[in-house]
């Protein structure tokens, strides 16, 4: 969840990142993301989809240094997407888990069975 | 119940029911910051109806005590979690450790263990320089000089993981109060949750129950079995019982092979709790797999570097026409005994203290010839350590240090994600805040969704810039 719901402490870390220089080393940008994911920062992970998705399409290396640039950054961001893989796979088996959750409860309301207290119900009209 | 009375009776429980209500919130926003407490909500029963003059008259309701809104499921899987993200978090201190001891010392001159790979190659280099003039003395003394060098960084390297080793030793051992500890007062803890709340939420005693095996987890790996009247049995992850409803079973220590093993009822439990997780499995697995594993190809290069150096040696002819004999060998390192390679890291030093006794020349040569200082300088480029060359051996061990290092750095990162993930979820759902679960599970959904996003576009993005051939961006 994100630690300030408004967003301005990862817009004003998007534009430092985005000064320090104009393509951002693919490292830096994997980091980043297990680092957002691990906060369950899903507004800084939004603008990282965003950004990528920009920097995909201005992915057209002019020569061969540049390509040559690109590839190295590509290795060398190798353990980072191994890394980051891992942090997506354990939120994917969290998010089942809560999803599995989630149905249970939903099967405890349905069928009304004793035991369950709907969390909808424990503010307001109590 | 058919009077007046009765009305009074309606009111008065419904205002009783209210101001119970009203304490449980109360005790909820005192304890909002109160680690490991669950925020309760009152539980209501419906009264029997209330006859007047023949007519049933409501039924009102009674605050029949609080519930506490947590999940055993989620806090089972978060202490899970947090079993494994502590392993690996005491594991990676100890190979962070280790990998600095390896990691060279640029533009230093001193002796480090860090610079044993440019050692290696120091050595034999002095084997070449005194082919060109075998007889030089300054040559012979820089032969010595850097064979010193040498054994001393690899004997230097063996004593600091020794060392670390005898560190994790001492830091696992210590895990072991804290563990009787936790487990005797969960055991007391489920005494009282048993007497007062058989067959329902115990409110704070669960909290505190809940924090213990909270704590428990960072510390082994556990499992948790729920039995009557809302008691708990705790077990090893491989089935040792630790706590059993109302008694626990206290953990023992005792030296075997020099370090310390774990003991349950009289059973040695060490190897268990090592693969079990938490701190002491993460403490145990660096000292009795990783540590012992890079000692061991220490062991192994010092072993095949110093008995293939003195075996050549041994079989040339030094500055005094002198060739070694099994009586009197010419060794350069301390000689292992045959086969005896572990330990030849920690014991490896020079013994030969004059430079005449290099045998810089072949059997039965002058004492001006270079043969066998070549075939020692050749030994720099020969498969004699486990079918590599000494300096290739080093930079293998090296690497597969490091590739260990970033695989636990790797595992780490996630679960240490994963665990916060789930403190997010189970706070939402079980701390006093305003944020309810709905929202928290949105958040996941939604930071899932778009980490997949970015995922799958940066591997895209990986492949096309490896891709060389391939010059356009992808679509």
């Amino acid at each position: 969840m994100a630690s300030n719901p408004e967003g301005i402490e990862e817009k004003r870390a998007m534009l430092e990142f985005g000064a320090r220089r104009e393509l951002p080393e693919l490292k830096e940008l994997v980091m980043e993301a297990s680092s957002a994911l691990a906060r369950l920062d899903a507004n800084r992970l939004q603008e990282l989809a965003l950004s990528c998705q920009a920097l995909n399409r201005a992915l057209v290396p002019a020569n061969a240094d540049e390509r040559a640039v690109l590839a190295s950054q590509a290795r060398e961001a190798t353990e980072e997407m191994a890394v980051f893989a891992r942090v997506l796979e354990a939120t994917r088996a969290n998010l089942n888990v809560m999803n599995r959750l989630r149905e249970l409860r939903a099967g405890r309301l349905e069928y009304g069975q004793v035991g369950w207290v709907p969390t909808e119900s424990r503010h307001g009209n109590d | 119940m058919g009077t007046i009375n009765s009305a009074f009776s309606l009111i008065s429980g419904a205002l009783d029911a209210d101001q119970s209500a009203l304490s449980i919130t109360a005790n909820n926003v005192a304890n909002a910051n109160t680690p490991g407490y669950t925020e309760e909500t009152p539980n209501w029963q419906q009264n029997q109806p209330i006859e007047i003059n023949g007519g049933s008259y409501g039924d009102g309701v009674t605050e029949t005590g609080a519930t506490s809104l947590r999940d055993s499921v989620l806090v089972a899987r978060l202490d899970q979690q947090q079993q494994l993200a502590s392993a690996s978090s005491a594991r990676l201190t100890a190979l962070d450790n280790v990998q600095a001891l390896f990691t060279p010392d640029s533009g230093s001159i001193s002796s480090k263990a860090g610079d044993i790979g440019s050692d290696i190659t120091s050595f034999f280099s002095s084997f070449s320089s005194l082919e060109a003039n075998p007889t030089n003395n300054a040559l012979r003394q820089q032969v010595l000089s850097t064979a010193t060098t040498l054994a001393g960084d690899i004997s230097n390297a063996a004593a600091s993981l020794n060392s670390q080793r005898s560190g994790l030793d001492q830091e696992a051992a210590g895990v072991t109060s804290q563990v009787n500890s936790l487990t005797k007062a969960i055991s007391q803890l489920n005494l009282q949750i048993q007497s007062t709340s058989p067959n329902a939420d115990a409110g704070t005693l669960e909290d505190q129950r809940n924090e213990d095996i909270s704590q428990l987890s960072k510390l082994i790996g556990i499992n948790q079995i729920t039995t009557e009247n809302n008691g708990l049995s705790i077990t090893t992850t491989t089935g040792q019982l630790l706590v059993s409803e109302g008694s626990s079973l206290q953990l023992t220590t005792g030296m075997v092979g020099g370090v310390t093993d774990f003991f349950l009822g009289g059973t040695d439990i060490t190897s268990q709790l090592t693969t079990g997780g938490g701190e002491l499995g993460g403490y145990l697995t660096a000292r009795d797999t990783d540590i012992p594993s890079v000692l061991s190809s220490l062991d192994q290069l010092a072993y095949n570097v110093s008995t293939n150096v003195n075996a050549l040696n041994n079989t040339g002819t030094d500055l005094d026409g002198v060739t070694g004999t099994v009586a009197n060998p010419l060794y350069i390192f301390n000689q292992p005994a045959p086969g005896a390679v572990a330990g030849s890291a920690a014991s490896m030093s020079v013994v030969m203290t004059d430079p005449n006794q290099i045998a810089a020349a072949g059997l039965g040569q002058g004492t001006g010839d270079n043969t066998n200082a070549v075939a020692m300088a050749n030994l720099a480029n020969s498969s004699i350590v486990n079918g590599q060359t000494p300096t290739d051996y080093y930079s293998s061990f090296v690497s597969t240090l490091g590739a260990t290092v970033s695989g636990v750095q790797a595992e780490n990162t996630a679960q240490n994600a994963s665990v916060t993930q789930l403190q997010t979820q189970n706070d939402a759902l079980s701390s006093v805040n305003l944020n309810d679960e709905a929202s928290a599970m949105t958040t996941l959904e939604r930071s899932y969704q778009a980490a997949s996003q970015v995922f799958a576009m940066l591997n895209t993005i990986m492949a096309s810039a490896l891709n060389l051939g391939d010059q356009t961006a992808v679509s």
